[in-house]
């Protein structure tokens, strides 16, 4: 499955795009005369010669040449026969017509598209794969001597040859010896068959992992050959692990992230303020669903209803960059929504039940049950799309690894989240107050802090990090109704394992959990993983019940 | 109010024990004091759920610990059972009939590919094993789970969290179709209970007889723990644990027992409610239905004998008509009932009356104050 990924990522997706339709202006410029009329015979002379004509337009390595073949394949070159003269082969840009042989534009009689049999559109894409193979872009370079490795037709070897001596990029130069190797697996030869099989497995080349176990498994090949096959398999399945592994590190880094930022919230709640918010899981959906609302203001405009009232909310219908940009508005709304949601929360509940902890557990639950009603009752009851903006949809791919923007952009941000709330918490007025209040409410109200409004601010603020963290959610996973439901354990578990009270213990303990979780769950099956994760939190604290870093106090209760 | 406690008892037993089901029974069909065995199965459940929810009580209410895996407890009680119910379907299962499934095996595990009856499935074939596990398998589940948790001295809240998270955990876990459990889909389809058709109406009746007699016998076990001398330390550890401590008590031990006992409670009442529901899966032992039985407490009234089973009984007889009326409302209203129980009616419905005794001397008291202030302004 991973090696597939890659194997999407890496290859087929840049030669479908780069060798699909290069600008048409980039090649009106000036063209060898002697090559369009090469060009204009393979097209129009219709013989037994006509297919090795066109392959033969590979060793021009015109990059023009390239483009109108891939035209021609797809439909789009146009011959004129007028009654009375020549055939002209022509091109449409836009609405002009412009000559093949001449590159003048021209009006044409009779126009009608140049028509392709398959015999034709194998030959073109052999002369298109060749010609890519010398392409000025080395990535284009690169992935179509992928692509000609991967089909093991030995006619490209001499070309592949050819092109390695004078390849100067070294990627290209590696994906060149492990496009060889591919080809020289079908040699009769054994002697250069165990090359190429070496040369796989010193590659450590996933590519060819379906081939070699093919290999070991087949009647045709040589003991040597199979023995050899599988010592290659072993190697890449090693490094295949071990890419895997990191991987995974990697996305449990991420999942951690937004935990992290999550937990952070609830630290803030449950482990300095005492309130237990189940509803603590609704308020990351709210601020995924606001992420939603967002999106689609900037879009098209979103209908909602509710209660029987529809509700049309009007989009701006932006395009391009205007419309990418959504994101960077939707992260400080999906912030103040669920603070606003927060606040009400605390103003209507929560202030009567700050001396009866578990039942502000039981009626948060309860308001958390109503916010799960009214997501399923106002943006119905399947998950939403949440598009990423075109600017965190890459990846980068360090040997092997994909790391894709969106989760490098979480991990980057959840930093950031963390850095400004211990400023907050250190270095302003209000995390003084909060502070204070915290510590000891009767006497931080004497000094004359206002501790009703520092309550209200406070349970904003953690509420609003769990908005953050739906809002960042929504780039990795589904925006459903029951999306809080599956990070309220795993939040509790964080603060509790982090120890209550300690911002620090949380960082900690967001990061261990996310990347044990993803680790077990890739090793195993997914539940499988939480059941491990869920049972040895448990186990971890009947151990340290304080957690990572107990907070120590003199009170008895405490 | 402990005299009209009794009365009360003593009227609902009538009532339920020999009223409803002499009117199953002998009541004309279609006679307006015919009662349905619709009626009596479902009065069946909610009893069920009534005596989950005097367990629920007895040590949220009694005790201080706000457990939320008591749906754990109900469930392994209820698949214990279960276990039995699918081992005795035999000859009467879909895949025996078709002729794919020669050693008797439960139906989901031929469909799983189950080569044979996996080793603990062996014993549940036994009536009496299977009655004793009902009873033993969540009493040592809490058990080892408390002995772990008390001992670390976890109290309050996180007692409450890792609950959830060890109920979360399970359901995960008997989700999985591996676990010989039947996964999503658990046990269902059972046919006989000690030779008797479970879709008989007789048998259901009955069942329903076991469920109240069940339900009066552990009114009868709380309420007398309650009046020794073991009851009232298990109060005094809800009020200050500390104090009983330091008074020399050994709290883990009060407590442990406590949550044992309750876990066996629970168990038995899951155990009588899968032969009248007719399945039990994972979805009945979610952290969700955990915290269901506790709105029913809260509704009803917390620390009061009977307010956990008024609690079940209102609030199911709500979820059922809600949920045909307004399926869409129904988290709304209970969302709304949990949130309303806990700021207005911290004591529930057995709580209620004396809630108004108290508004009303309120209301006289501010009446008859008035003139005084007036008279101090003036």
């Amino acid at each position: 499955m991973f090696s597939i990924q890659i194997l999407l990522r890496r290859w087929l997706l840049p030669v479908l795009l780069g060798a699909g339709l290069p600008m048409a202006a980039a090649w009106a410029e000036t063209v060898d005369p002697a090559l369009r009329q090469q060009v204009v015979e393979a097209v129009l002379q219709e013989d037994e010669e006509q297919a090795a004509r066109i392959e033969a337009l590979a060793e021009t390595g015109s990059d023009w040449a390239a483009g109108v073949l891939a035209l021609w394949r797809a439909g789009n070159l146009q011959v004129d026969r007028p009654a009375d003269g020549p055939e002209l082969l022509f091109t449409l840009e836009g609405a002009v017509a412009r000559r093949l042989d001449t590159g003048e534009s021209f009006v044409p009689v009779s126009p009608k598209e140049v028509a392709t049999t398959s015999k034709i559109r194998k030959a073109i894409k052999n002369a298109t794969d060749l010609i890519a193979v010398a392409s000025p872009d080395p990535k284009v370079r690169a992935a179509a001597i992928n692509k000609l490795g991967m089909s093991q037709n030995a006619d490209y070897l001499p070309v592949l040859l050819a092109r390695q001596s004078k390849e100067s990029d070294a990627a290209v130069q590696r994906a060149l010896r492990e496009g060889i190797a591919l080809i020289q697996l079908t040699d009769e030869d054994d002697v250069v068959c165990l090359a190429a099989i070496g040369v796989l497995g010193e590659l450590r080349s996933l590519g060819s992992v379906d081939l070699l176990q093919a290999m070991t498994v087949s009647d045709d090949e040589s003991e040597a050959a199979k023995a050899a096959a599988g010592q290659a398999l072993h190697l890449i399945e090693r490094y295949q692990k071990q890419v895997e592994t990191v991987g995974s590190l990697f996305r449990g880094l991420s999942a951690g992230s937004v935990l992290l930022v999550v937990a952070l919230g609830l630290a803030i709640t449950f482990g300095l303020m005492g309130v237990i918010n189940m509803a603590h899981g609704e308020m990351m959906a709210v601020g995924a669903y606001t992420t939603y609302l967002v999106q689609n203001i900037f879009g098209g405009g979103v209908a909602l209803s509710m209660f029987g009232f529809g509700l049309e909310v009007p989009g701006l219908n932006l395009t391009g960059a205007a419309y990418q940009s959504y994101f960077i508005c939707a992260v400080p709304a999906s912030f103040l929504m669920a603070a606003l949601v927060g606040i009400a929360l605390e103003r209507g509940v929560i202030r009567f039940l700050y001396k009866r902890p578990l039942e502000s557990l039981l009626a948060t639950w309860g308001i958390s049950l109503i916010l799960q009603q009214l997501f399923r009752l106002i943006f119905g009851p399947n998950n939403v799309q949440v598009s990423s903006p075109s600017y965190l949809s890459g990846s980068f791919v360090i040997s092997d690894v994909v790391l894709g923007y969106n989760r490098v952009f979480v991990i980057g941000f959840a930093v950031a989240i963390v850095f400004l709330t211990w400023l907050l918490l250190t270095k302003t007025s209000l995390g003084l107050f909060i502070r204070a209040v915290m510590q000891n409410r009767q006497m931080a109200a004497c000094m004359g802090v206002r501790t009703e409004r520092v309550n209200m601010l406070t349970f904003g603020f953690g509420s609003g990090l769990a908005g953050l963290g739906g809002a960042f959610l929504s780039q990795l996973g589904n925006v459903g109704p029951n999306l809080g439901q599956s990070y309220i354990v795993d939040s509790f578990m964080t603060v509790v394992v982090g120890g209550v009270g300690n911002l620090i213990g949380t960082v900690g303990s967001a990061i261990g959990i996310g990347m044990v979780d993803q680790s077990l769950q890739s090793l195993t099956d997914p539940s499988m993983g939480k059941i491990i994760t869920l049972g040895s939190i448990i186990f971890f604290l009947l151990w340290r019940p304080g957690g990572l870093f107990p907070t120590r106090t003199r009170s008895l209760e405490g | 109010m402990r005299k009209s406690e009794n009365l009360i008892l003593i009227a609902g037993a009538l009532l339920l024990l020999v009223v409803l089901p002499c009117l199953n029974a002998f009541g004309a069909e279609g006679s307006a004091l015919h009662v349905s065995d619709y009626t009596i199965n479902l009065w069946g459940k909610y009893l069920c759920y009534g005596i989950l929810a005097v367990s629920v009580n007895l040590l949220w209410g009694y005790t201080g610990l706000l457990s939320l895996g008591q749906c754990l407890f109900f469930s392994l009680g209820g698949y214990a059972l279960g276990m039995h119910l699918m081992l005795k379907i035999g000859k009467l299962g879909q895949y025996y009939q078709a002729g794919n499934n020669p050693r008797e095996l439960p139906d989901f595990m031929v469909f799983l590919g189950y080569p044979e009856l996996p080793a603990h499935w062996v014993p549940f074939g036994s009536f009496w094993f299977a009655a004793l596990m009902v009873l033993v398998i969540p009493g040592l589940v809490a058990f080892g789970f408390g002995w772990l948790i008390f001992r670390s001295r976890i109290k309050g809240v996180y007692f409450s969290i890792l609950t959830q998270a060890l109920t979360y955990a399970a359901s995960l876990l008997f989700f999985q179709n591996k676990f010989t459990f039947g996964g999503n889909n658990g046990l269902t389809d059972f046919k006989t209970l000690l030779e008797a058709d479970l879709n008989a109406p007789d048998v259901r009746r009955n069942l329903y007889v076991a469920t109240v007699v069940l339900l009066m016998a552990v009114l009868g076990l709380v309420k007398w723990l309650l009046g020794t001398k073991f009851g009232k330390v298990q109060q005094a550890i809800r009020d200050s644990e500390n104090r009983v401590l330091f008074s020399g008590y050994a709290t883990t031990s009060f407590k442990l027992l406590i949550f044992v006992l309750c876990a066996v409670i629970a168990g038995a009442a899951g155990a009588l409610y899968v032969p009248q529901v007719g399945i039990i899966n994972p979805s009945e032992m979610t952290t969700d239905k955990s915290l269901e039985a506790v709105v029913w407490v809260a509704v009803g009234g917390r620390a009061t004998l009977l307010g956990p089973v008024y609690g079940a009984i209102l609030v199911n007889v709500l979820k059922s008509w809600a949920t045909t009326a307004y399926p869409d409302y129904w988290y709304l209203i209970l969302g709304g009932l949990f949130v309303l129980a806990v700021l207005f009616a911290p004591n529930g419905v057995a709580g209620m009356p004396q809630q108004f005794r108290d508004l009303l001397v309120w209301w006289k008291s501010r009446r008859s104050a008035l003139p005084d202030t007036a008279a101090l302004s003036a």
